[in-house]
């Protein structure tokens, strides 16, 4: 005979406003097989718990409905409750009043009917629900860090600094990231490099942490604790073990105009090349595109002077498979093409460029050696126009949400150029300046006041050459008035955006993403370094814009999760996991194939004397995650899922 | 010598030399119109194969029988071009195995029957390309036609109608190459998720559910129709299923017997109208 308790709970107002709770625990009171129905302003906190526990206890309940917020927020919360009281936690179910009730309904009679009706159906469910143990799997002790900008090394050196094994991947030829091509940085101006070249040099060599760069993820199978990872490390051409980066190949290469992408296409490059001078690690790669060798069939000058015969020219892709227990997404973001806002002329005009573009001219390893020159002539400019959200906040043309570190870089370009160039005149254009943040709004306010920035409130409408000089037409709206400027150069401040391939990325590793591609996390509030797959976790700036002391913060965040998990011998999995019924699957093994988590094999019936008399699909418990694909995908309804079963659903469904 | 009587040959050499235990063919039927399957074990009884126009259903379902197959000996079976198709999806659904079967290929264009050369299923891969551009007629576009054209409410109205005349007998099922389930989801009843009465909720269940199972998978032989005691243009919703899964996955169903089943098969470049 079942003797459910059901829990309602208030929420503060968030249920409570919406939904009458008295009503509610009354209706459930009445209901078939309901022992205990009672409303609380938060059944999560302490009492509320306690409360749960006693009613357990005292009415020797056989399960247990909350209806409350989304199982995703206290499901564990109150499944443990349950336990602690001795009542098998799978026998305890949420009804979720708040996200798909009270938090989307304005009329409170019709809400509460309809939290009646949620709440019934789960009470149906437990009723069928199954006492169930959970399953215990091996954690392999070694996280993979994609990716080698300063997120993806922070997270790699904490890691490795508690004691774990961390393999640390870098698809360029060497760590650094967008970070180790800064000038200097806000709010404090200390140079990048300075900064981050002692952290690269560290990681690389670092006995707990195994690092392969030039190379990418070409798969991810497994799950939490059991990731099994192949990686393509790409060719170089040059034999790393031999190479001492003495650079006499880089010197000798007759292919010089090749653009650099470290420099954003101001400077130049050889085909045999490291990105810059710091590069770690110090190995050059082979540009086979630019390389005269694989174009014409001959050169190989830079195998001629090479000492160490390290060139190989025959040298082919080769792979890397990894176990690993924890994988640390670090992938960064890529800067918005502006060639999108035709009237800033960014691409018609060389003096027009990006944020970036101006980084590598005010940085001291860039192709100017920190002198501010214009692209086109190589003169000192002594006006220049920043035009501010270009990109960024223009749902029209750009992107919806704020780059966040705009503003700040922006403030930052007009500081460094007025140290640069003494008489020179800097304008920004603005929408708003948002300078939150330790020591920003400081920042900012010095590159107004000290640096004498002239910020003008305004979006530009057009940039145009004459007589030598780019035209500025834009609006002071604090003014009211047109403004135009004759301006040497103009910087835009470009929007942050994913990873040209981050949304393919995210399907590899089997991580959620969001409209723009960047990476979801669990929960924005609570769980802002997780993904939504288990042992998946997020750093830096592929999960949204970030600057580097956010970036840095939620690597560490990043590392402390790996380190929580890999602080057990064993981790407990639930086990909501499929079961296929023998006698009636029809072996046609879609299920085999659509199984995302390769948990479903063939199996052979024998009789006595050992004849195949059936081949059928069986489910290693220990591989299935409970996705429920299998389930849906059984033409013949032979598989169920533990926790979910068909019965238990059908009764839910019936109950509404 | 015709179609038939090359065939008969062949039977009868293949019977008495062992090569096949059987031979699935059609024989004459309860009148001149109709022909029925026959399964010919001795070359004696060769003569009772029958090749005509009138030789319309796909045999290929009769080869999965339970135990038919499981002696690993060949079978010969006659089979349009959307039986054969219908082999490669059974071998891919590892329902048999394709060496075991011996096709007698053949195919009717107005009155003429022409025989498709080949023997095992992989030699009729340009026979079912051509299918797959040049889809042939199914007899009844003028209706198809009529459906496309309605709005959905009419469409449902139209479906409604057609549907309550349902009285659930599953001959369509039984009829079916692809229904070879030792239980159908329909008998399942630990929940019975789809109702048993012939009534309209039910037998839209029913009629979805069988759309669904057989979406990517079927080979549009008309068995079904032909089944169909009360004449619902069952192949219909199964033909525009097989056009979905065509436009959207580049899938058409029995090209080749080691081909994925589209529903249980993922690519990275499937596109998603519906997951952000």
């Amino acid at each position: 005979m079942a003797k459910i308790g059901v829990f309602i709970c208030h929420c503060g107002e968030n249920v409570g406003a919406k939904v009458d709770c008295t009503k509610l625990a009354a209706a459930l009171g009445d209901h078939p097989g309901v022992a205990v129905s009672v409303e609380y302003k938060y059944f999560c906190s302490d009492p509320g718990q306690e409360s749960v526990k006693k009613a357990i206890r005292d009415n020797n309940l056989t399960g247990v409905v909350v209806a409350a917020c989304s199982p995703r927020m206290h499901e564990a919360t109150f499944r443990k409750a349950c336990a602690e009281a001795g009542l098998n936690p799978y026998l305890c179910e949420i009804a979720n009043i708040r996200e798909q009730c009270s938090w989307v309904h304005t009329d409170k009679d019709l809400a509460t009917e309809k939290a009646m009706d949620i709440t019934r159906s789960m009470v149906e469910k437990v009723k069928r629900n199954n006492k169930l143990q959970p399953i215990e799997v091996p954690v392999t002790r070694r996280a993979l860090v994609i990716g080698g900008g300063i997120a993806g090394i922070q997270a790699a050196l904490d890691i490795a600094n508690a004691g774990q094994d961390v393999v640390l991947v870098e698809r360029e030829p060497s760590l650094g990231g967008h970070m180790a091509q800064l000038s200097e940085t806000f709010p404090t101006l200390d140079c990048s490099q300075c900064i981050m070249t002692p952290r690269m040099v560290e990681a690389a060599q670092h006995p707990k942490i195994r690092l392969l760069t030039y190379s990418e993820i070409e798969s991810v199978d497994g799950y939490i604790g059991n990731f099994t990872v192949r990686v393509r490390m790409k060719s170089r051409y040059v034999d790393i073990d031999k190479c001492t980066g003495c650079g006499d190949c880089i010197t000798k290469c007759p292919a010089k105009k090749i653009s650099s992408e470290f420099d954003c296409s101001l400077g130049k490059r050889t085909a045999i090349y490291t990105p810059f001078a710091q590069s770690v690690p110090n190995i050059p790669v082979i540009d086979k595109a630019n390389c005269i060798y694989f174009k014409n069939g001959k050169c190989k000058i830079c195998a001629k002077t090479c000492q160490c015969d390290a060139i190989n020219f025959d040298m082919p892709d080769t792979f890397v498979d990894l176990e690993v227990g924890a994988i640390v997404v670090a992938t960064g973001f890529q800067v918005q093409n502006n060639s999108l806002y035709g009237e800033y002329g960014y691409g018609k005009y060389p003096d027009v460029i990006n944020g970036l573009q101006f980084e590598r001219l005010a940085s001291a390893s860039g192709p100017t050696a920190g002198k501010i020159m214009r692209p086109s002539d190589g003169a000192e400019p002594q006006t220049v126009v920043f035009i501010q959200c270009a990109g960024s906040r223009d749902p029209s043309k750009g992107v919806r949400y704020c780059s966040k570190i705009c503003c700040m870089y922006t403030a930052k370009h007009a500081m460094l150029y007025a140290h640069k160039v003494h008489d020179g005149k800097t304008h920004i254009f603005y929408m708003d300046i948002r300078a939150a943040g330790k020591g920003y709004d400081e920042f900012s306010r010095r590159a107004i006041e000290e640096d004498e920035a002239a910020y003008i409130r305004g979006r530009v409408s057009k940039v145009w050459q004459e007589n030598g000089k780019l035209m500025v037409r834009g609006v002071d709206t604090l003014l009211g008035k047109p403004v135009e400027i004759a301006a040497d150069m103009v910087v835009l401040a470009t929007a942050i955006v994913a990873q040209p391939d981050a949304k393919e990325f995210a399907k590899t590793i089997g991580i959620g993403y969001d409209e723009y591609g960047f990476y979801n996390e669990a929960h924005l509030k609570l769980r802002p370094v997780e993904s939504s797959t288990a042992g998946v976790f997020l750093a830096g700036a592929c999960q949204s814009p970030k600057d580097i002391p956010d970036s840095v913060a939620q690597a560490s965040a990043t590392a402390s999760k790996v380190l929580a998990l890999f602080s057990k011998d064993k981790l407990e999995r639930e086990p909501v996991v499929a079961t296929n019924n023998e006698v009636t699957c029809a072996g046609c093994w879609g299920c085999v194939l659509a199984c995302p988590y390769n948990a479903i094999e063939k199996k052979d019936i024998v009789d006595r004397s050992g004849r195949v008399i059936k081949r059928v699909a069986s489910i290693n418990p220990g591989l299935c995650q409970g996705c429920g694909t299998c389930v849906t995908f059984c033409r013949s309804n032979s598989i169920d899922l533990a926790g979910f079963t068909e019965k238990q659903i059908f009764a839910e469904v019936m109950g509404l | 010598m015709s179609i038939e009587e090359q065939y008969r040959k062949r039977a009868m050499e293949l019977l008495s030399g062992g090569a096949v235990k059987m031979v699935i063919g059609y024989g004459r039927g309860s009148n001149a119109e109709r022909r029925r399957p026959v399964f010919i074990s001795s070359p004696e009884e060769v003569n009772r194969l029958v090749l005509d126009e009138a030789c319309i259903a796909n045999l290929s379902g009769y080869l999965v029988n339970e135990g038919l197959l499981s002696d690993e000996k060949r079978v010969a079976v006659f089979l349009r071009p959307e039986g054969i198709r219908a082999i490669n999806i059974l071998a891919a659904e590892s329902q048999l195995d394709a060496e075991q079967i011996v096709i007698f290929g053949f195919d009717v264009s107005g009155n003429e029957v022409k025989a498709l050369k080949g023997i095992h299923v992989e030699e009729f891969e340009d026979v079912i390309g051509a299918i797959k551009e040049h889809a042939p007629e199914m007899g009844n576009e003028e209706l198809l036609e009529k459906i496309e054209q309605m709005n959905p409410q009419e469409r449902f109205a139209f479906w409604k109608e057609e549907f309550a005349k349902c009285i659930k007998c599953y001959a369509c099922r039984q009829a079916c190459p692809m229904c070879y389930c030792r239980r159908c989801i329909v008998d399942s009843n630990q929940p019975q998720w789809v109702n048993t009465s012939s009534h309209s909720l039910g037998n839209f269940e029913w009629n979805i559910v069988r759309a669904f199972h057989l979406s990517g998978r079927c080979v549009e032989c008309g068995n079904c129709d032909r089944a169909c005691p009360v004449n619902i243009p069952l192949r219909l919703i199964n033909h525009r299923m097989a056009q979905e899964v065509l436009k959207s996955f580049d899938h058409f169903a029995g090209m080749s017997k080691t081909q994925e089943p589209v529903l249980a098969s993922f690519k990275k470049d499937d596109s998603e109208t519906f997951i952000l």
